[in-house]
């Protein structure tokens, strides 16, 4: 039987966006193949040892709330987060949790916060939040022999670049994107990714959670062959129904 | 003679009557019409009334209904805002129906509910008299940034009102709370003492974990549900404050009632002794919502038998939870627009020993909020809980099948969750499950709710939503 390990990282204060529907959607996965799977909640002040888990899952929060975290995030965790990308572990990182893992974020007005600096991207604030749903097309992940369209709602008021080392993770077909501008959505560096959609991303669409579940199993089990199928209707049901609607 | 003001008082009035004739509604265009025509009209207006206003995120509707009635039951003639004009348009639009083509007011009261997010608007215009705050959540964050904007924008909204405008604040919850600290103006709160709510625990997944003056974890005394209870900082020491009116016991707890014991403080009322109550509604956040309007009445020195009297009488408000009566069974109609709200309405069907047939209406139209990530924040795997007595589930909306995938991930059986678009068909269907007495839930968004009404009041013969 097979173990998946799940971090839960700051679930009480990045958590602004349904990003529990992620959690969801990897932990039912999971369980619906007999998958034996454990989610770890690690907030402020409690240590994090990334060896412990196969996946880690960081989601949005408001300015708030990240501004809570940020002593946090740098000082305990950084170096532990950090080495844990160079080493391949799988992230799932969700708007603010996305910026976060990126080398710094300007404000509007100016000032610079540092960020962790474990992918070379950075972020620059705007005045304009670009808010809305999202279709995407992402190479990396095949469905039926073509790029995968995932859908979801973006909600940022940041702009992110990405640095030389980092691919995106799809290209934009509808919505804003990093930055409106580029044509891009997320971040992808390693096993890292990143995006902007929020809340429901993995629950519909079920080949990115198996992607990042595969690619954690991968990395743990040498004869790992690939996961069984599972019944989709309603989560087929309801992306195609976005997709139709907005690429109409 | 301001001819400027009387040509536009009945140039909306006309919008008005059309729209009306139309069957259009018409709450919000003469409101907006208005203002273009006579950008000082609602000020103009409104500084002739008495005005009592309700804000907050969940609850706004049902607390102005039953402070409507307690100004019933006290013979007050008063305007109030109905069906959910709630914004500045449909606020301006109840005033002009309210005085003659002159400008002369009918009545002398104005009960207003105001949109959390228009509250600072709204106060440009009003001078409220009370103004009752009913609790701070996330909602609709794509339409009000994130939750601490909307809360200082109703800072600056009150801050902006006279020192003798009364304020009504939920003690239990820690960014309403927050209003009434520093402030010059008389303050009342209403809350659950520590005994009532000592059963409920922690939810990891809430608003305002942190002490919104220093950023200290906040520490409870006890919890009643998602952020509201017995706050308190270790680091800054910004607590619950003691509560004006409180709930020290619920006696009962029903699916369609709760009985409640409350008593005041002498501040409030000259009244201290504990009080019995029981409210025709179900659902902690009924009690709070009935405990503002009672606070709201007493601090206007109404009597305090009124007051009970209209805790224990009031109608629901239009689709919070209304019911109708089809042959040997029901149809309840109950509103959800957020997590806490939602976790609410779960919550009690899971009280009931009855079978559960239940429609999820979900739309994403902008009244709606476009995102539907919220529902994700809805605890529906609560109703596993109650899995052997669920008949149905049907989904439905412009996003019923998100609603499936999450009523899928939540746990639930997936064979009895059923996409059904046709309105029509959601009713019959899900009537058909219902076995004799029994109820058929219809759980909708706002404009969700506008729609499957419309279907109902046809097929049932509802009364019109803005009478």
């Amino acid at each position: 039987m097979y173990q998946l390990k799940i971090c839960h990282l700051y679930p009480d204060l990045l958590n602004t966006y349904g990003d529990m529907g992620n959690i969801l959607a990897l932990k039912r996965r999971a369980q619906w193949r007999n998958i034996d799977v454990s989610v770890t909640n690690v907030t402020i002040g409690d240590s994090f040892d990334s060896e412990e888990y196969d996946i880690v899952f960081l989601g949005g929060g408001q300015d708030y709330e990240q501004e809570i975290i940020q002593k946090d995030v740098l000082t305990q965790k950084g170096t532990e987060i950090k080495n844990a990308v160079e080493g391949s572990k799988v992230f799932l990182c969700i708007c603010g949790g996305y910026q976060l893992m990126g080398k710094y974020y300007k404000t509007w007005d100016g000032k610079e916060l540092e960020y962790l600096g474990a992918i070379d991207l950075w972020t620059i604030g705007s005045k304009e939040r670009m808010i809305g749903n999202i279709v995407f097309e992402s190479e990396l992940i095949s469905d039926n022999g073509s790029p995968l369209k995932i859908v979801g709602f973006e909600n940022h008021s940041g702009r992110t670049y990405l640095g030389e080392s980092v691919r995106p993770l799809g290209k934009v077909l509808f919505g804003n994107g990093n930055n409106g501008t580029d044509g891009f959505e997320g971040a992808v560096y390693k096993n890292v990714y990143c995006s902007y959609s929020h809340g429901s991303l993995l629950p519909k669409n079920p080949l990115l959670a198996d992607h990042l579940i595969s690619l954690a199993l991968k990395q743990k089990y040498d004869k790992f062959d690939g996961l069984n199928q599972l019944e989709d209707a309603f989560e087929n049901a309801a992306r195609f129904t976005m997709i139709q609607r907005i690429l109409k | 003679m301001n001819f400027r003001k009387i040509f536009t008082i009945i140039l909306s009035k006309l919008t008005i009557r059309i729209l009306r004739i139309l069957k259009k509604g018409g709450t919000t265009l003469p409101g907006k019409v208005a203002f273009k025509l006579y950008p000082d009209i609602l000020k103009s207006i409104a500084k002739d009334f008495e005005v009592i206003m309700v804000t907050g995120t969940n609850g706004k509707t049902t607390t102005s209904r039953i402070i409507e009635e307690i100004l019933k039951n006290n013979n007050v003639d008063y305007i109030t805002n109905k069906s959910g004009a709630n914004l500045l348009s449909g606020i301006t639009t109840t005033f002009i129906q309210a005085v003659s083509p002159l400008g002369k007011p009918k009545h002398k009261t104005a009960l207003i509910e105001s949109d959390e997010a228009a509250f600072n608007q709204v106060t440009k215009h009003l001078q409220p008299k009370s103004v009752v705050v009913t609790n701070f959540f996330r909602d609709q964050l794509d339409r009000y940034g994130e939750l601490y904007s909307t809360l200082n924008a109703v800072k600056s909204g009150l801050d902006r009102l006279d020192e003798k405008t009364t304020l009504i604040l939920n003690a239990d919850d820690s960014m309403c709370a927050s209003l009434g600290h520093e402030t010059e103006k008389p303050v009342f709160y209403y809350g659950f003492g520590e005994a009532a709510s000592q059963q409920n625990s922690e939810n990891i997944n809430t608003d305002a974990m942190f002490c919104i003056f220093c950023k200290g974890k906040y520490q409870y005394k006890n919890h009643v549900y998602g952020h509201l209870g017995g706050f308190y900082c270790p680091e800054c020491g910004y607590s619950r404050p003691a509560a004006d009116l409180e709930c020290i016991g619920i006696q009962e707890a029903g699916s369609s009632y709760t009985t409640i014991k409350w008593k005041c403080s002498k501040a409030l009322s000259a009244d201290e002794a504990e009080h019995t109550t029981r409210i025709n509604l179900p659902g902690l956040y009924n009690v709070y919502n009935a405990m503002a309007a009672a606070t709201c009445g007493l601090s206007l020195a109404y009597s305090h038998e009124t007051v009970q009297k209209s805790m224990e009488s009031f109608e629901c408000g239009f689709g919070r939870m209304e019911t109708i009566n089809v042959g040997d069974k029901s149809i309840k109609l109950i509103l959800v627009k957020n997590p806490t709200g939602f976790n609410q309405v779960l919550n009690f069907l899971t009280l009931d020993s009855q079978p559960l047939n239940i429609a999820f209406l979900i739309n994403d139209k902008l009244a709606d909020g476009t995102d539907i990530s919220w529902l994700w924040d809805v605890d529906f795997e609560h109703l596993n809980t109650a899995s052997d007595r669920i008949v149905n589930l049907i989904t439905s909306g412009i996003r019923g099948e998100d609603m499936a995938v999450r009523l899928k991930y939540s746990g639930l059986d997936t064979k009895k969750i059923r996409i059904i678009k046709d309105y029509h068909r959601v009713i019959d269907e899900g009537l058909k499950a219902v076995a004799d007495g029994g109820c058929f839930y219809i759980l909708p968004t706002y404009t969700a709710m506008l729609d499957i009404r419309g279907i109902l009041k046809k097929k049932f013969n509802l009364k019109e939503f803005w009478k």
